[in-house]
């Protein structure tokens, strides 16, 4: 029983009319808000059937769908690669040693406070002035791997620091080395505390690659945005994507709440905004 | 409006399922209310569907009735050579401009006057129209041919002092200059002098803002990252007026009703350049091309299947080529 | 590097300072808004607490950039036209607080159980346990959470660029394309977003630190 379940009794009949009353209010506010949106849309002529035709051929769904894989190209290889670099970046911050404890400490702490567009744009114009020029995909994965690096190394490390620490201790007093209390100990349960936090991180990921229409990679906003080029139907076509991208998004962040309700055994839930805000 | 119910009777006839879903849509136009209608007026290609202002079917016969160089002056040039041994173009550009190359969403075509002058040399060198499309942005575009990413830029690509210090310019090929669009009932901006103290959109990263810097220092110059938005800008009153090149803006007006195109075009002319690797042999060989494809009529054809489909008028003279 | 002191260095401050503006309003309203759906996702009214639900869902869900031109083109045929600033503060506000509602529930959810049943034994009704027994205590509790909202929001602040808000980093991004100044334009703009973030954190611990005496 959580503490925002024991806020309020069953309620009396009394109570239960008010409930009623309140629920009955709140439906028609809710309701009548919703219908005059409709409505004005439908008196701008924004609801009209040709203005939303192209999302119902073939042709110009394939063509988004291809925007869809793309996303979840970029969207899992930057996962790959920011999840290991995550990991290191927080043993490193976690490490005793001073030099390479700062420098974890300080790159995490930069990349998690600095935009992700402003790293984009370094990739798309910053970089090739000095000749460092990778391929667009690569303009938008390696800056989404750089910041989200830095928040899933603080996932990892809210996650080390979770366990209690007589977990390491048992292991250096049987005569284990750092080293191998970390492998064989720490880690193994640490990862299964965060592999929620882990899941539901890549919704942002998912969302930071929406930035892809600032280096013209196809993934789904750049499609879209080459949709709207083509049908002139902006409204349409950004609230379809936005669709999309909440489907797809809730999908995943329900595959991570299955995750943890497999993994719950003594695992403290690190909250989504426990780490960082995704906002983006 | 003959022209809407000819447009949807040929793709009704031609093209099955898809056409029968874009007649609607080209009927629904006809009654939409009061808001943007979505298809072009002047459209009246078979083979185009959509958005697409361009007479397809009078663009792939310009393609089809391209030169092709001999294998000997091919196989001369290091450039060339090493594009026919590819067996495509790797052309440098953009799928979103919509009279200079826009991609055909359902069909995934790119076509527009840049994408039928790269598919042009493309079939001069190689035998076939075979280009392959890789993105650019404003920023990218010197970056790509330095690093050989790209064969050849058509992207709208200005030639300026600076960007030919970075590469060479072949051509010019195509030369436009910028005008003004504003809401159909705006009657107080005719002309430049008229956008002093009034909101005006133009493109970030676009040559607009320079421009509005100097002919129209007193307006308030406000920026959006593409055409559909400055549009919309303009049709909800966001801004009194919308500033960028004739081109897009000609498009723009053709498409939607609630807009037009007010004064004189201004400005320097802007000079499109095809966008070449410093100091190779391609621009000597880009340079004979293009002054083939300006003699045989294809600059022409390709002018008036695309660009001319809005502007109405006889193709231009094109640009003197530089020496 | 002189081009940049004595031609765009006006260009960068308003860019800075438009970024200070909206990331402070912004993560204003999101405190407001935000409270007031955690309120909804906690009440005993179900359909609230669904409309709660159904309302962080959807805007942790939603990438800004859409919302943003959904906002600023979609609201005008609705029959309200907002500036372009006020469109990005209420897009970043939408999203915001649902983070703010996740941030003060996981708070809220950090207070014992025991001690809301205490509160109700005493005869507290909702409300009464809301104000007395766990805000004062959820707030510590939530300080950390809602400084990443607030860096969250700041990092967002860049999209506003989107609609043409000149931000820090539209501004950046501009004076690039004018004249090449290598990266020192970018390093100076991650510097100020490191700088504000941090001066967050540290206000953040210090909070957390005098409640912390107080309870």
């Amino acid at each position: 029983m959580s503490t925002q379940d024991s806020l309020f009794d069953v309620a009396g009949p009394r109570a239960r009319r008010r409930i009623r009353i309140a629920t009955l209010v709140s439906l028609l506010v809710i309701a009548a808000v919703a219908a005059l949106v409709v409505l004005r849309f439908a008196q701008a002529g924004q609801l009209a059937a040709d203005r939303w035709a192209e999302f119902t051929q073939g042709p110009y769904l394939l063509f988004l769908l291809a925007g869809l894989g793309n996303t979840a190209v970029a969207a899992a290889a930057s996962a790959v690669l920011a999840l290991p670099l995550g990991l290191l970046l927080a043993l490193g911050r976690l490490s005793k040693g001073g030099i390479l404890r700062r420098v974890c400490t300080v790159w995490i702490e930069c990349f998690r406070s600095v935009p992700l567009l402003l790293v984009v744009y370094i990739f798309v114009s910053g970089l090739p002035q000095y000749g460092i020029n990778p391929d667009i995909f690569w303009k938008l994965v390696i800056p989404i791997t750089l910041c989200s690096s830095a928040v899933m190394a603080e996932i990892f490390r809210a996650g080390i620091t979770a366990l209690p620490s007589g977990q390491a201790e048992a292991g250096l007093s049987i005569g284990l080395s750092g080293g191998q209390v970390t492998r064989a100990i720490v880690l193994p349960q640490a990862i299964r505390i965060v592999v929620p936090s882990m899941v539901a991180q890549l919704v942002v990921l998912v969302k930071d690659t929406t930035l892809g229409y600032a280096v013209s990679y196809p993934e789904l906003m750049k499609t879209s945005n080459n949709l709207t080029a083509y049908t002139n139907h902006l409204i349409q076509t950004y609230l379809i994507i936005a669709a999309v991208y909440v489907v797809t998004n809730v999908l995943i962040s329900h595959f991570a709440r299955w995750l943890e309700s497999r993994f719950s055994g003594r695992s403290a839930r690190l909250g989504r905004s426990a780490v960082g805000a995704g906002i983006g | 409006m003959s022209g809407y119910e000819r447009f949807s009777k040929q793709l009704l006839s031609r093209r099955g399922m898809l056409a029968l879903g874009l007649g609607a849509v080209g009927a629904g136009a006809l009654a939409a209310c009061g808001g943007s209608p979505s298809l072009p007026a002047g459209a009246s290609g078979s083979a185009s569907a959509g958005g697409s202002v361009i007479d397809q079917a009078a663009f792939d016969a310009v393609l089809a009735k391209g030169a092709v160089a001999s294998d000997a002056l091919v196989q001369a040039n290091a450039w060339a050579k090493a594009i026919k041994a590819k067996g495509e173009l790797v052309r440098g550009g953009t799928d979103t401009s919509t009279l200079f190359s826009l991609r055909d969403p359902a069909t995934g075509k790119v076509s527009g006057f840049d994408a039928g002058m790269s598919q042009l040399l493309a079939k001069y060198i190689i035998g076939q129209p075979k280009e392959k499309l890789t993105q650019v942005t404003v920023d990218t575009r010197e970056t790509l041919l330095q690093n050989n990413s790209v064969d050849v830029i058509f992207a709208t690509y200005s030639i300026t002092p600076k960007r030919a210090e970075k590469v060479d310019f072949g051509g010019p090929y195509y030369e436009s200059k910028s005008a003004i669009l504003v809401k159909a009932d705006n009657t107080s901006i005719n002309s430049v002098a008229d956008l002093a103290g009034k909101n005006v959109a133009t493109q970030s990263a676009s040559t607009g803002v320079t421009l509005l810097e100097q002919v129209a220092p007193k307006a308030n110059v406000q920026t959006f990252d593409d055409n559909p938005k400055c549009l919309a800008a303009v049709q909800q009153g966001r801004v009194d007026a919308y500033v960028i090149d004739q081109s897009i803006l000609l498009s723009d007006a053709a498409k939607n009703k609630d807009v037009k195109i007010v004064g004189d075009t201004f400005g320097s002319s802007d000079k499109y350049g095809i966008g070449l690797h410093k100091g190779s042999d391609a621009l000597a060989f880009v340079n004979a091309w293009l002054k083939i494809v300006e003699q045989d009529g294809s600059w022409d054809a390709l002018w008036k299947a695309t660009v001319g489909q809005v502007l109405k008028t006889q193709p231009p003279k094109p640009p003197a080529i530089n020496a | 590097m002189d081009q940049l002191f004595t031609t765009y260095l006006g260009d960068l401050l308003a860019g800075l300072w438009m970024t200070v503006r909206l990331t402070a309003v912004a993560f204003a309203g999101s405190l407001v808004l935000g409270t007031v759906v955690a309120a909804f996702r906690v009440s005993p009214v179900a359909p609230l607490r669904a409309l709660g639900r159904f309302y962080v869902e959807l805007f942790v869900n939603i990438p800004l950039i859409s919302l943003l031109v959904v906002v600023t083109f979609g609201l005008p045929d609705v029959g309200v036209t907002f500036d372009l600033f006020t469109c990005a503060a209420i897009s970043m506000v939408l999203l915001g607080a649902a983070f703010t509602c996740e941030a003060i529930r996981s708070g809220v959810n950090a207070v014992p159980v025991g001690q809301v049943e205490a509160g109700r034994a005493v005869g507290l009704d909702f409300f009464g346990v809301l104000r007395h027994v766990l805000f004062p205590q959820a707030f510590r509790s939530v300080v950390q959470p809602i400084v990443n909202v607030f860096i969250g929001i700041l990092l967002s602040s860049s999209l506003a660029g989107v609609i043409g808000v000149k931000d820090l980093t539209l501004q950046v991004s501009e004076i690039n394309n004018k004249a090449a100044l290598g990266l020192t334009t970018y390093l100076l703009a991650a510097f100020a977003y490191i700088v504000i973030a941090l001066l967050a954190g540290g206000l953040g611990s210090r909070l957390e630190q005098r409640l912390k005496v107080l309870r």
